[in-house]
């Protein structure tokens, strides 16, 4: 029964990754068949600034989106966690910024950081605050893709609420009767229990923000202004089917992989370890 | 804790009872208020707080779906309003209308309820399967499938996109609609797969037992027993593959050819390229696009609601 499972992930996943791993070894155009050719794809891009710029920028977005995210998801989750009158139409309202398609919500992102028009920029200017250019400008496009990104803290305002539920109350129960305060029972019981969670989330938020990135950009900025957001999957994108470049485009590939490959070791073990085997 | 104690004494007097203006499904209602004045001075303090900070957080999280109904609404050929006013020139539902007109949306909506309920159908066959199967084999080879999931899980769909082109292009499946349901032979995303799991596990061992005992193949049990037990799961996964096909714009844009063809999701794009600055349209265009997925999460909430513990045990299947 588990056939069309295995034989999936077999086809659409497995054969894949391998395929892009073979085709950063040659010269692929799709309409004439593929020649090998050694590493001289990783030398090519390794030469182009474009390729560097785009890693960095990754980087930049990744490292600064998810931890940003998980933070919010946090707050939202402390905030949200106490069953109390209202609150599941709070946490529904929260939920919603992940369940929007990607498209939609990158076109309503586009409006509300419109320069001119936009409801951000209005509400700006009539609190007299300053009105960046936000997407237009090469100096704040960057982290307006980042603002995009971090506000969508749904899932993990649900994971964190659902983790903060295993904190049994025995343990609140008696830090209250030994006085301590709300701080030093956030800091001492529940971040502590909470850490594994916090960890995972960040792993998952990490590696999404390094790979899912096409969609926002392509519709958002097209990875401009200059190449202020061309991240590495926007570059894969324009290289594979705008340039026709697959062998590059299959040796960017496994920056990516390089990246998140660590990061999904590391969350493998930190499971296992934390987990044991209760996972299976 | 002693001075608390000593706070407490006076409590407001509570506003006069009465069934009348009872709102049981209002968030911040008149009964919110009594129960509040019926609480100890510093305990009214803080939850007064903490329904101003959590109602706050809400209005944040709302603003951009009722800036975009209100920018949807905007008539056409007018600038747009430079001001906070909401509609300085009238409210245009015609835009609703409209869009249909100008852009080819029933179309792609058809295709896109196409797509979307072909690979929410096959999933529901597959995840159910390979989440049987999980919940059936004995210990070592149901580890290693459950880990084949759960590394699935942190794999990215998105990070192999490319290679996946050039093995359907080979497989001349580039411009169908096969080549965007595909994912749905495995489960669509392995976690469908493992909530099948995680909840045909929680079925008691005994009434496989007695089944099979009576005589019941696999697939019997399968269909007449661990499929009617894990119902809400079902509807879960249903909603879940539904709003994948229905959102999926990377896959569409990628593997389709044919502007007929294309689903809501590119249809939005194409859109985006033909006007870039008709923003009413847009995001007419986007409200009718969010509008199922919204609807089928908010039948997923009433639905799952009822049973209470359903999201606790899917979302967390670990510390059991």
């Amino acid at each position: 029964m588990a056939a069309p499972f295995l034989f999936g992930a077999l086809l659409l996943v497995v054969l894949p990754a391998a395929l892009s791993f073979a085709l950063a070894f040659m010269r692929y155009d799709v309409f004439a068949s593929p020649t090998w050719q050694g590493v001289e794809n990783f030398v090519v891009i390794f030469r182009r600034d474009i390729f560097w710029i785009a890693l960095r920028n990754t980087l930049v977005f990744a490292f600064s989106a998810a931890p940003l995210q998980v933070f919010g998801a946090l707050l939202v989750a402390l905030l949200l966690h106490p069953e109390r009158r209202g609150v599941r139409l709070y946490r529904a309202v929260v939920y919603l910024t992940s369940i929007l398609p990607d498209v939609a919500y990158a076109l309503i992102w586009l409006w509300l950081l419109n320069p001119l028009y936009g409801p951000i920029n209005l509400t700006l200017s009539w609190l007299g605050l300053p009105t960046p250019a936000w997407l237009v400008d090469s100096r704040t496009a960057l982290a307006s893709l980042v603002i995009v990104a971090a506000v969508r803290v749904g899932e993990g305002m649900l994971l964190l609420i659902a983790a903060r539920r295993t904190v049994p109350d025995s343990y609140y129960d008696a830090a209250r009767i030994d006085g301590a305060d709300r701080l030093r029972i956030f800091w001492h019981i529940t971040l502590p229990l909470l850490v594994p969670w916090l960890l995972l989330l960040l792993i998952r938020d990490l590696v999404m923000a390094i790979h899912s990135s096409l969609t926002p950009v392509l519709l958002m900025t097209g990875g401009g202004p200059g190449y202020a957001t061309t991240l590495l999957p926007f570059l894969i994108y324009e290289e594979a089917f705008t340039h026709l470049r697959l062998g590059e485009a299959a040796a960017m590939m496994g920056g990516i992989f390089a990246l998140i490959g660590p990061l999904i070791g590391l969350a493998g073990w930190l499971t296992h370890r934390w987990w044991g085997d209760h996972a299976g | 804790m002693q001075d608390r104690k000593v706070r407490q004494t006076m409590p407001l007097p509570s506003l006069p009872s009465g069934g009348l203006m009872r709102q049981p499904s209002a968030p911040f209602g008149f009964t919110t208020l009594r129960r509040l004045a019926s609480l100890p001075r510093r305990k009214q303090l803080e939850r007064l707080l903490w329904h101003s900070l959590a109602l706050g957080v809400a209005v944040l999280f709302a603003a951009p779906l009722v800036w975009l109904i209100i920018a949807s609404l905007q008539p056409i050929g007018w600038p747009p309003p430079r001001t906070l006013a909401w509609f300085p020139h009238g409210v245009a539902w015609s835009n609703y209308v409209e869009i249909f007109r100008v852009a080819p949306l029933g179309l792609q909506i058809g295709n896109s309820l196409l797509v979307s309920s072909a690979g929410m159908l096959i999933t529901l066959l597959t995840a159910s399967w390979a989440g049987f199967a999980m919940s059936q084999l004995p210990p070592p080879s149901r580890g290693w499938l459950v880990g084949l999931a759960l590394l699935l899980l942190l794999i990215p769909s998105g990070a192999v996109w490319m290679p996946r082109y050039v093995l359907f292009s080979s497989m001349g499946l580039i411009d169908t609609y096969a080549a965007l349901v595909a994912p749905a032979l495995f489960g669509t995303r392995s976690l469908l797969a493992l909530m099948y799991y995680w909840s045909f596990r929680r079925i008691s061992s005994e009434l496989y037992e007695s089944a099979s005992l009576d005589g019941a193949g696999l697939w019997t049990v399968w269909r007449r027993i661990a499929l009617p037990l894990a119902r809400p799961t079902t509807l879960a996964v249903a909603v879940l593959a539904f709003s994948h096909y229905w959102s999926d714009f990377v896959d569409p844009l990628l593997f389709l050819k044919s502007t007929q063809r294309f689903t809501i999701a590119v249809g939005l794009r194409m859109l985006q390229q033909m006007n870039a600055t008709n923003w009413p349209l847009l995001m007419a265009a986007v409200a009718v696009m969010i509008a199922p997925v919204l609807a089928l999460y908010l039948l997923l909430q009433v639905v799952l609601n009822k049973d209470a513990n359903f999201l606790r045990r899917v979302i967390h299947p670990f510390n059991e």
